[in-house]
């Protein structure tokens, strides 16, 4: 039982931000004054020389390292650039959504209409996403990075010009492994995942790709979020008879899923491979030598050996005393493209930022990738990553990169 | 639908193991509402802070047994800062003051773990001697799930002797049952308190070490095993010592075999059965009557 509570972690404490910011705790003491507030923060930026920047990302509940990594991030490449992007001031305001659909809601709709943002950044959640998107749409006054929500309904039923994914989508940490997988591992798998949307979609998506390549699931297994003990469900694994597992499970899901594999014995059976969040940054010291040997796909990984990553890393461990992860480098290109849509379009206007960002090139720690016109979805490679010993604990390294990835359009043509 | 046996074999010994564990969570939060008429919603924070002080500790020192030892112990030094300067000078008040205080407290302690330890997972790492697994029948077991399930079941069984007979059994369920006359006899009552609440918050860490070592330790812990206990004392019947084995012991199995069914509506299942206990029995199932 024990579904990591959406209850409250506290709030983090100190918030070292660089820039200007108007934090949670200036909100709360404005209480019924926030219209007060949002009228001083348009003033005091001065109209259209500074650029409002709204985080809608949670700094308490399960979700908070991944909110406050993304804010690390973006304040990182905000600070290379003297706090500007594309020659405009930035002002960065932050509430917590906690994580909560409702609270996202709030948050953007005060974001967009008290405090007239010209961008948001965030969400963590899908759930949060996929209920901003009407009101983002509706308003249609500010340029939406989604700075990590990755399902692809958000494209398919938005296909909204101004959503930009500094991300990625489910599908492309999922279905790009299969083919892999099918060539370098086994040519059947046994699925075993988180039960709900993220990880059905993330299992669908292999599943049809791994089908296509010419591949067999020999079984299934759905886990409830947030489950604790998984011996129950690793029989239905283990007689599968599979050669191969891809899973998705993320944070501490994927802590106990791994360790309990790996303490039952299983791994020695089967190879294990898996969505990135399986087997990240945030994971892998809890998860220790139990990760060994075992694969996962993703679009960052910190151990990169590029030029442009190894800056990154060292610029950004300089600050934090830790690795960036993989949502600090979405953050951080949340940043750089907001940049670039300025610097291109020479305005604050959504529509002329959007217009301006459109089918634009990044130059990501993560490797180049651009936006695709027709989605708004990045194009980026993805890299498979195998758990090995490094010299300060488990780490993953790359072993191969898929490029030129194909990403399906789901009717969106913008 | 067709299970097989090892995966009942499996989940059998899972549930009774969770059982077991939560008995030892449970065991506290019961007695202390036995003894004290406190509702402890910090009781949750206390096994998260010895999982917590069990990674510090095994990391430290390399050692998973002296984490073991250590943790619990200051553990029991929280409950007893808690007890002493927090909770006393609310006793005779309404719960409601006790239910503010020890949720607030649990708030705080969950705050000051993601400040201490950050917010990704963390994992005591289990023993070397106790690596590996055996064969049982058609499964391969850890041997540290065994372990764990032994030593809890001790622990409960010592517990239970403890209540029952020894003369400290006594004297608890005496203070429990008339504080004044107690108090009348020469007896400190308030150390007696400080007792059981420091017993209990040792028990809740002792847990949080055990299960630290085959489960994921994150700041959501706390509040995620309040829920789970919350719904064994109830059932047991708010105060009842045995009635809390039982009732973890039911609730284990049902979690357990329940993932092995019908994953997804296991928790409905679990508060379904504590309404219906409630309702047939409003006091649990060993409830107020036969208190500790």
């Amino acid at each position: 039982m024990s579904h990591d509570p959406g209850t409250s972690t506290g709030s983090r404490g100190s918030t070292n931000r660089s820039v200007s910011t108007t934090s949670r705790r200036r909100f709360l003491v404005s209480g019924a004054a926030a219209g007060a507030t949002a009228l001083a923060g348009c003033a005091g930026g001065g109209g259209s020389d500074t650029l409002t920047v709204g985080h809608v990302l949670p700094t308490s509940g399960t979700y908070a390292l991944l909110g406050e990594s993304i804010m690390n991030g973006f304040d990182l490449y905000l600070q290379q650039n003297d706090g500007q992007l594309g020659g405009y001031e930035v002002e960065t305001v932050q509430r917590d959504t906690a994580g909560e659909t409702d609270t996202g809601v709030t948050i953007t709709n005060e974001f967009l209409v008290q405090e007239g943002v010209d961008a948001l950044v965030g969400p963590v959640s899908s759930a949060v996403a996929i209920a901003m998107m009407q009101t983002v749409q509706q308003e249609s006054s500010a340029i939406w990075l989604n700075a990590n929500a990755g399902d692809y309904r958000v494209t398919q039923d938005g296909c909204m010009d101004l959503h930009f994914r500094t991300s990625f989508n489910d599908w492309q940490t999922s279905a790009p492994l299969a083919q892999w997988v099918y060539e370098n591992v086994a040519d059947n798998v046994v699925l075993s995942y988180a039960d709900y949307a993220f990880g059905q979609n993330s299992k669908n998506f292999f599943q049809e790709a791994f089908e296509e390549a010419g591949g067999e699931v020999v079984g299934e297994v759905a886990a409830p979020l947030g489950t604790d003990d998984y011996s129950p469900f690793l029989g239905d694994i283990e007689s599968s008879g599979a050669d191969a597992a891809f899973s998705f499970f993320a944070g501490s899901d994927a802590v106990n899923y791994i360790s309990q594999l790996s303490d039952f014995g299983l791994d020695d059976e089967l190879t294990q491979t898996g969505s990135g969040f399986l087997l990240s940054e945030d994971t892998l010291p809890a998860q220790g030598e139990a990760a060994l040997g075992k694969y996962s796909l993703l679009h960052y990984t910190a151990t990169k050996e590029t030029d442009r990553n190894q800056t990154f890393v060292s610029n950004y461990s300089e600050e934090h005393d830790r690795q960036p992860n993989v949502y600090a480098c979405q953050g951080y290109d949340s940043a750089q493209a907001l940049d670039i849509a300025a610097s291109n379009a020479d305005s604050t206007d959504a529509s002329d930022l959007a217009s301006a960002l459109s089918g634009a090139e990044l130059d990501s720690p993560r490797g180049e990738f651009s936006f695709d016109p027709d989605t708004n979805e990045p194009l980026q490679s993805m890299d498979v990553r195998e758990v090995v010993q490094g010299d300060d604990g488990v780490e993953n390294e790359v072993v191969a990169t898929i490029d030129d990835i194909e990403l399906p359009d789901w009717g969106c043509s913008l | 639908m067709f299970v097989e046996f090892s995966s009942v074999l499996r989940a059998t010994m899972l549930g009774v193991q969770l059982g077991m564990t939560l008995a030892l969570v449970a065991a506290g939060l019961t007695l202390i509402f036995g003894m004290l008429d406190v509702i402890n919603f910090a009781h949750g924070s206390l096994y998260m802070m010895g999982a917590y002080l069990g990674v510090t500790v095994s990391a430290q020192f390399g050692s998973f047994w002296l984490a073991l030892l250590i943790a619990p112990l200051a553990v029991g030094v929280i409950g007893a800062v808690i007890e002493v300067f927090g909770l006393r000078a609310l006793y005779g008040r309404n719960p409601l003051y006790h239910i503010l205080l020890t949720f607030g407290l649990a708030v705080m302690i969950q705050g000051l773990v993601v400040e201490i330890w950050g917010g990704q997972s963390l994992r005591i790492e289990a023993p070397a001697s106790l690596a590996g697994t055996v064969q049982l029948g058609p499964v391969e077991y850890p041997v540290y799930w065994l372990f764990v399930l032994a030593i809890s079941t001790l622990l409960i069984a010592a517990v239970w002797l403890m209540i029952d007979r020894s003369d400290l059994g006594i004297l608890m369920r005496a203070s429990a049952h008339d504080t004044e006359m107690v108090d009348a006899l020469g007896i400190d009552v308030s150390k007696v308190f400080t007792g059981v609440f420091v017993f209990g918050a040792v028990l809740a860490g002792v847990a949080g070490v055990l299960l630290g070592a085959s489960r994921s330790v994150n700041p959501g812990m706390g509040f995620g095993v309040i829920i789970e206990t919350f719904v064994i004392v109830v059932i047991g019947g708010l105060g009842s010592f045995k009635g809390a084995v039982y009732a973890a012991l039911a609730v284990g199995l049902v979690t357990a075999y329940g993932a092995l069914i019908a994953p997804s509506v296991t928790d409905i299942f679990l508060f379904a059965m504590m309404a219906v206990v409630l309702m047939i029995r409003p006091n649990g199932l060993f409830g107020a009557t036969e208190a500790a």
